[in-house]
């Protein structure tokens, strides 16, 4: 029980003067991701063959790793400020919340720095 | 971690609902299924039933439940006051629809039962009257009032031009009733720092009111992950609103006008 007047519990911390830079970020990444995933799943549809070495010799040619990378990033990066909205959304208790957030950010990191990596390094092999 | 079931005095007893019959000489029957819930009876809340001879009764929601509990059960407990939609005092679920008692025709709802439970999710007073102080402190954190800093001329009203009412005639229009914010799952999950959608919605009509001074103060209240940004557009304020209006586009204006001043 608290006595705190109604408008002070509503007002909470105040205005974080926040949340415009991910409304951004979400709707720039989702609106690069369109072009990319069409890209990319035409690309893979289209291939002559889908064993090993056609496929890696696909992520190694002309601007394909490029692509690649940034479809990696961009995918990580959005999914990242999704799974973000979703654990704010419904996870109440600070602690699990803060654990949460940072738990997701970490696996994203992971996942786009080794999505990287592995097209870096076929494509890198393939070139020499 | 998330709550997904109610706590369990919020549970309804399935067998504790009472049944009130209509007269043998009834002719249209209709049966009313009502959410009961007495904070002071120690039980949990049911849904008691009431058939209601419509030959004998107006054509509304409301007027049935003024008949109910006029004429069959005086303990059922609602609010109204207009009866004519304008004081946003009668807002409750029906049929699973947030909306007001007394502009819902009962022929609108089909042949069936029909089914009236409190504004979901908010804290129940009694039966189908719930406690909004909080949604009102949140249409009063949004400072509904005009803010100036230019002086009014000392012999007339601060003019506006057609087209700048027009701009905030529809959003005016709000009668606080409710059923948005209540609609809306952001606000179920997040009420204490989401400000919902009625009161977004006035914060957008004073945002826009061509009078206004205080525009900018306005915006930075508003920019926060959970004051504003909980709102994910899924559109069932707008869907909810028994005057027509759309929150959801208000909200929509804005996180463009935020946007807007990044660059
Ligand atoms: S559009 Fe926004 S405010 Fe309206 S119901 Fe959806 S989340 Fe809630
Ligand atoms: S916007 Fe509509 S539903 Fe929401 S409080 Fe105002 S009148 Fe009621
Ligand atoms: S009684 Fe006033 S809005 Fe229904």
């Amino acid at each position: 029980m608290s006595l705190r007047s109604p408008l002070a519990r509503v007002s909470y911390h105040g205005a974080a003067r926040d949340g415009v830079g991910h409304w951004w970020a979400q709707r720039v990444t989702a609106s690069a991701l369109a072009p990319l995933s069409a890209w990319l799943l035409v690309a893979l549809l289209t291939l002559p063959a889908s064993d090993y070495t056609a496929v890696t010799a696909w992520i190694g040619a002309g601007w394909n790793p490029v692509l690649l990378a940034l479809t990696v990033l961009l995918a990580c990066w959005h999914s990242w400020l999704g799974v973000q909205v979703i654990i704010e959304d419904y996870v109440h208790s600070p602690g699990r919340k803060i654990a949460g957030l940072l738990l997701s950010m970490g696996a994203h990191a992971l996942l786009a720095a080794s999505g990287i990596y592995a097209v870096l390094r076929i494509a890198l092999r393939s070139a020499a | 971690m998330a709550e997904f079931k109610l706590p369990p005095n919020s549970r309804i007893d399935t067998r504790a609902g009472k049944t009130h019959r209509a007269s043998a000489g009834a002719k249209s029957v209709r049966t009313f299924k009502i959410y009961r819930f007495d904070p002071h009876a120690q039980q949990r809340p049911r849904v008691d039933s009431y058939e209601v001879d419509m030959a004998g009764c107006g054509p509304m929601v409301l007027d049935a439940l003024l008949k109910i509990k006029n004429e069959i059960d005086p303990t059922l407990s609602l609010r109204r006051s207009c009866r004519e939609g304008i004081c946003g005092s009668c807002a409750m679920n029906i049929n699973g629809l947030n909306t007001l008692a007394c502009t819902k025709a009962c022929d609108e709802l089909g042949r069936g039962d029909i089914n009236i439970f409190p504004l979901p999710h908010m804290p129940v007073v009694k039966d189908l009257v719930t406690d909004l102080t909080d949604f009102y402190a949140q249409y009063a954190a949004v400072k509904p009032w005009l803010q100036t800093r230019t002086p009014a001329a000392p012999d007339r009203e601060r003019l506006q031009s057609k087209d700048d009412q027009q701009r905030i005639d529809r959003p005016s229009a709000c009668i606080l009733c409710a059923c948005c914010s209540t609609a809306c799952p952001s606000y179920w999950w997040n009420s204490e720092r989401y400000l919902g959608p009625a009161a977004l919605l006035a914060a957008y009509r004073w945002i826009v009111d061509s009078r206004d001074d205080a525009t900018g103060e306005r915006l930075d209240a508003l920019e926060d992950p959970f004051r504003l940004y909980r709102c994910h557009t899924i559109m069932n304020c707008t869907e909810a609103c028994p005057k027509d209006l759309n929150p959801a586009k208000a909200i929509g204006a804005i996180k463009q006008m935020l946007a807007e001043r990044q660059h």
